[in-house]
């Protein structure tokens, strides 16, 4: 969901809302989980993961352009964005590493 | 006067979809309140709304709010969120209002 005619505005709101949808993805994943429905949990967070991939791709198309010799405008938008992916990112990573450490202690017993 | 209460995490981008929200509203002449919040205050000021519009980043609260309020409650349309689309935003709460 990114053109060349995007603002960095809108650049930004595309960026928070993969990442949104990714977060949201994640809380319902546990949620499923809770109830018990583990085929459901490893789809939803396969989602979010595919979702956070599109924000992902759209802050890097940015950095690329930056580093080909396009100047950034700066504004607190964009590293509200930031913030976002990369909460989003570390929401991810711990959710997975925690379910992998409750299958790995409730295997053991 | 239309009372539409945009939600997300800490307020800030749909802070931004509100000034575009009040500008086409403004055009079109109608008198409407719109105005954003956090996470954390939009369960108190929702009562004080004739609708909400929430953030992505939200949407697993949706049935959280729908429970606790009366009033319409909606993800806001993802192509009106990612291009920044007030115009957008505004025609989904006005036809939520009905």
């Amino acid at each position: 969901m990114q053109t060349n005619e995007q603002t960095m505005e809108q650049i930004a709101f595309t960026m928070i809302l993969h990442s949104g949808n990714a977060r949201s993805t994640i809380r319902e994943a546990i949620e499923v989980y809770k109830d018990g429905t583990f085929e459901d949990f490893e789809l939803l967070l396969s989602n979010a993961r595919s979702q956070l991939q599109e924000a992902h791709q759209v802050h890097f198309s940015q950095v690329q352009k930056e580093a080909s010799g396009e100047p950034t405008t700066l504004s607190l938008l964009l590293l509200h964005a930031e913030d976002h992916l990369m909460s989003t990112q570390t929401m991810l990573d711990l959710t997975t590493g925690l379910i992998e450490l409750m299958e790995h202690k409730f295997s053991k017993k | 006067m239309k009372k539409i209460m945009l939600a997300c995490s800490s307020g800030m981008s749909t802070s931004i979809l509100v000034s575009k929200m009040q500008e086409h509203a403004k055009e079109l002449g109608e008198e409407a309140k719109i105005w954003a919040v956090g996470q954390d205050q939009a369960m108190k000021e929702m009562e004080g709304a004739d609708v909400i519009l929430i953030g992505p980043q939200m949407r697993f609260l949706l049935s959280k709010f729908q429970q606790a309020t009366e009033k319409p409650v909606e993800v806001i349309d993802m192509m009106a969120y990612g291009m920044a689309d007030g115009k957008a935003a505004y025609e989904q709460a006005v036809k939520l209002m009905g």
